[in-house]
């Protein structure tokens, strides 16, 4: 191992990359090419697939940020060799900004506090509506937090990808203490910015209720979402070089690890408010779950039980099973699938009473998704797969022992 | 070849300090126990924690002869100390469980030096915390029948409450953490047995050594015990602390009935008991010489999760004010507001300063490298946690959704000198446990030193 450097081609992404950026970019055009002709001709429905599939794609871009911020903190070889994937998904933030503002246009189609409020039948909830638009949900203020929200994590994407891109070429300084004096505020600032950003966006759908680990249950989402989109894309890599030589089944095993870890906690979290709100039984709190239990969506509830943490739980039991990406990513897609019905069954709901799936739900996601993959390996593309001067990615290029 | 030099990798602390064999580490932690003389300090530490476990069996006695009415509990506060001590006791007793077990998991091999007190440390918090709800039945003779058991009383628990659930998180709590403390113990009980001069010494040590010799076929049974009992014990650091706040949130009063109180409490726990852990260890280290196995690192590394714990704790008080205002429910809005401006509030604000406030000192790197400022901060979250305690269960129960049944809530001298009891019997237990068992793995230390190193894996 001689010279590393940017214009060796031998640490940059796989010709495969750029043909699955064409692809996307494709899939995304024509995709959205429907989803505006739906947009004029059903743009209620367009709006909900809308919400849906970005806070679908918000959790993949931000889970991502997150998982590379703990990295930071932790170190560790399965943080490293994928740490540029996760960096190419964390700079889809300004994508994900241009994005958010389609939803500024449909805001009274979406909430109610941005409709007319005297047509809000229930006395007491239109009082409420009313009080609460005037301090904290309006329209106005909703922008102004999204720009501080926005803020924030671009901030942290762009301080995060400069100081990476300096460890492509020898570098005098070692820039690890500066990834862990962002990162640990960095954190702080993304839980805090997510949960207000999941109370603004999607909780205040229903502005009669509340719960206060609302803001949690979505960020493990997005922590999960993020692992297992990097976990695919380790697994289109590595059957090219670089990272046929870099991908050791140690490290697949520990993003196996962390993917049951976030499903664990995620099913934790759903529990422990499910519990608590059906032991309360209060009419305020209950009507989140009423909704949810009555009308079809039981089965969507149950689907998630079994299929975003039972099976995955007990699959994930297995080591051999975490330590052969070719079996690991199948569950990784699996996941990324359930995250969306996870979505579904948060955000669909407050809008139709039975079990509804729209035309929207599904092109948008996959509008959008086609845009935000078209990015992301533009993005890969851009920088090696490795951070080679980073003092640490010596751990990575040593030889598997196994 | 211009890669990175190995000089420019940021210098860590070590978890040993150099210049130690085999032999040396073996000698230093069994002499603690074995060789060295009583000291005075020793002597009069243990002496004043035993007056003070006699006060509390005392207070204990006095509260057998005449009822829980010696407490300041009454309607409205019908909860006062006994669950504010039991919730904080439990709490501290997370720490250990996070150090043996999920630290062994995730493979830190920090832990090694700090894991064998951290878990005693656990069994006496988890002893002082059983006694509390024991003492608050009023008949404690007939705890059992919390249990379910078949019985010609046609009694049968309520399992729909989070207090029967206690019952099990808790007593499942205690039977882990005793026997992963007991099988961690065995290696390093041999040893003792092997090295002691005295007689009696020999054939107690020789007793709970259960026969060991160290055979390579002994080792590899007892590292697949040691590592199934870690996984055991893993999921109780998040299902005890869980248990304990459904205690709370399945009820509806304002300031129990909140979502978040599951994560927050489990946090708030570690939380603590990273700090019990450093008020522990810093002196520990200090009068016996274990700078070179409990250092700078351990400190540095435990001050750390202190930080971020106490970060998910403010999290969960900012996320609890926030909702009571966003919801405008008027008793969550009221709340917030008696807890500012009620007569509890003094208490309140010095727990924001004692939890958030002070701790976040904690990001100075200095800072958590001296032992003295981490054993006072360590002191002021233990205070705040306590205080935390105090807040939820008082303030929300002593002024409810009915004016007329407001009231407030006074702690007794009984109150106070149980809860002291409890301070002095765990203090107690830890001068017992320095002077007859090693506080440190032995065996575990050996592994730490490079020549440990197996280079086959």
């Amino acid at each position: 191992m001689s010279t590393f450097g940017v214009e060796n081609r031998a640490t940059m992404a796989p010709p495969v990359a750029r043909s699955i950026e064409t692809r996307s970019l494709l899939v995304g055009v024509v995709f959205s090419g429907i989803a505006i002709v739906g947009w004029f001709l059903r743009p209620d429905e367009f709006f909900r697939g809308y919400l849906l599939a970005f806070m679908a794609w918000l959790g993949v871009t931000l889970g991502s940020m997150a998982i590379l911020m703990v990295r930071h903190l932790t170190g560790g070889g399965w943080g490293m060799v994928i740490r540029r994937i996760l960096g190419a998904a964390m700079r889809c933030i300004p994508l994900m900004t241009v994005l958010f503002i389609p939803i500024l246009l449909g805001l009274p189609r979406l909430y109610p506090w941005a409709r007319d409020l005297s047509t809000i039948a229930d006395p007491h909830l239109r009082q409420h509506v009313e009080e609460l638009t005037k301090s904290y949900l309006s329209t106005h203020g909703v922008i102004l937090r999204a720009a501080i929200y926005f803020s924030i994590w671009n901030l942290l994407s762009f301080l995060l990808t400069r100081w990476s891109r300096e460890q492509d070429r020898p570098n005098p300084r070692d820039n690890s203490s500066r990834f862990r004096a962002v990162s640990g505020p960095g954190l702080i600032l993304y839980a805090f910015s997510l949960s207000f950003a999941a109370i603004d966006w999607v909780m205040s759908i229903d502005p009669s209720w509340i719960s206060t680990i609302y803001g949690l249950m979505l960020l493990i989402g997005e922590l999960l979402s993020g692992m297992c989109f990097a976990v695919v894309v380790e697994r289109i890599l590595v059957k090219y070089e670089p990272m046929s030589e870099w991908l050791k089944p140690d490290y697949v095993h520990d993003h196996g690890n962390w993917m049951l870890t976030f499903v664990m906690v995620w099913a934790y979290f759903c529990f422990s408010q499910l519990l608590i709100i059906w032991a309360g039984n209060l009419p305020d709190e209950i009507t989140w779950y009423f909704r949810r239990f009555h009308g079809g969506w039981s089965a969507v509830g149950i689907a998630l039980i079994f299929f975003h943490f039972v099976v995955p739980f007990l699959i994930l039991l297995s080591r051999p099973f975490k330590r052969d990406i070719r079996k690991l990513v199948w569950l990784a897609v699996w996941l990324l699938v359930m995250r969306w019905v996870d979505l579904v069954w948060i955000i669909e709901p407050n809008f139709s009473p039975t079990l509804t799936l729209n035309w929207a739900d599904i092109i948008l996601p996959i509008a959008m998704g086609g845009l935000w993959m078209w990015f992301y390996f533009h993005n890969l593309n851009q920088m090696p797969l490795l951070p080679m001067y980073d003092p640490e990615a010596r751990e990575v290029l040593v030889p598997a022992h196994e | 070849m211009d890669r990175p030099s190995e000089e420019i990798l940021p210098q860590q602390p070590p978890v040993i300090e150099p210049g130690y064999t085999f032999a040396t580490i073996t000698d230093k932690i069994s002499s603690i126990v074995l060789t060295r003389p009583v000291s005075n300090g020793w002597l009069i530490g243990f002496g004043i924690s035993f007056l003070i476990v006699m006060v509390f069996l005392y207070a204990v006695g006095y509260l057998f002869v005449r009822g829980v009415g010696i407490w300041g509990v009454n309607i409205p506060v019908g909860w006062g100390f006994a669950i504010v001590n039991f919730v904080w006791w439990i709490g501290i007793g997370h720490a250990g469980t996070l150090i043996s077990a999920i630290l062994l998991l995730l493979r830190q091999a920090w832990r090694n030096s700090i894991n064998r007190f951290a878990e005693a440390m656990t069994i006496f918090a988890v002893a002082c915390a059983g006694m509390f709800p024991l003492l608050h039945l009023g008949r404690p003779w007939l705890f059992y029948w919390l249990f379910p058991y078949p019985n010609t009383m046609k009694y049968w628990p309520q399992f729909r409450s989070p207090l029967v659930w206690d019952v099990f998180a808790v007593s499942t709590y205690a039977t882990t953490s005793l026997l992963f403390w007991f099988v961690g113990l065995i290696p390093d009980l041999a040893t003792l047995r092997d090295r002691a001069e005295n007689r009696a010494a020999q054939i107690v040590y020789g007793i709970l050594a259960m026969g060991w010799r160290g055979s390579a076929r002994h080792w590899s049974r007892y590292e697949t015990a040691y590592l199934l009992l870690a996984g055991l014990a893993t999921p109780l650091v998040l299902s005890v602390h869980t248990v304990v706040s459904f205690d709370f949130a399945i009820g509806i009063v304002p300031g129990w009935h909140t979502t978040i109180f599951p994560p927050y409490f489990v946090a708030g726990a570690i939380y603590s008991g990273f700090a019990m852990v450093l008020i522990l260890a810093i002196p520990i280290r200090r009068f016996y010489g274990l700078e070179d196995f409990i250092t700078e690192r351990h400190l540095e590394n435990s001050a750390k999760v202190m930080l971020a714990t106490g970060l998910i704790v403010a999290y969960g008080y900012g996320m609890e004010a926030f909702m009571g205002w966003y919801s405008g429910n008027r008793y969550d809005s009221f709340l917030l507001w008696n807890r500012l401006h009620g007569p509890y509030h003094v208490w309140y604000l010095l727990l924001l300063a004692a939890n958030i406030f002070i701790p976040q000192v904690l990001w100075i790197r200095k800072l958590r490298t001296n032992p003295l400022a981490l054993f006072l901060i360590s002191g002021v979250i233990l205070t705040g946690m306590w205080l935390e305690r105090f807040i939820i269960v008082v303030v929300s129960l002593h002024r409810d959704f009915l004016d007329s049944s407001w009231g407030m809530y006074y702690p007794t001298r009984w109150d106070w000198v149980t809860y002291i009891g409890t301070l002095g019997f765990f203090t107690a237990c830890m001068f017992l446990f320095l002077r007859l068992l090693p506080g440190i793995s032995i065996f575990e230390m050996r592994t730490l030193l490079p020549e440990a190193e197996v280079k086959s894996r």
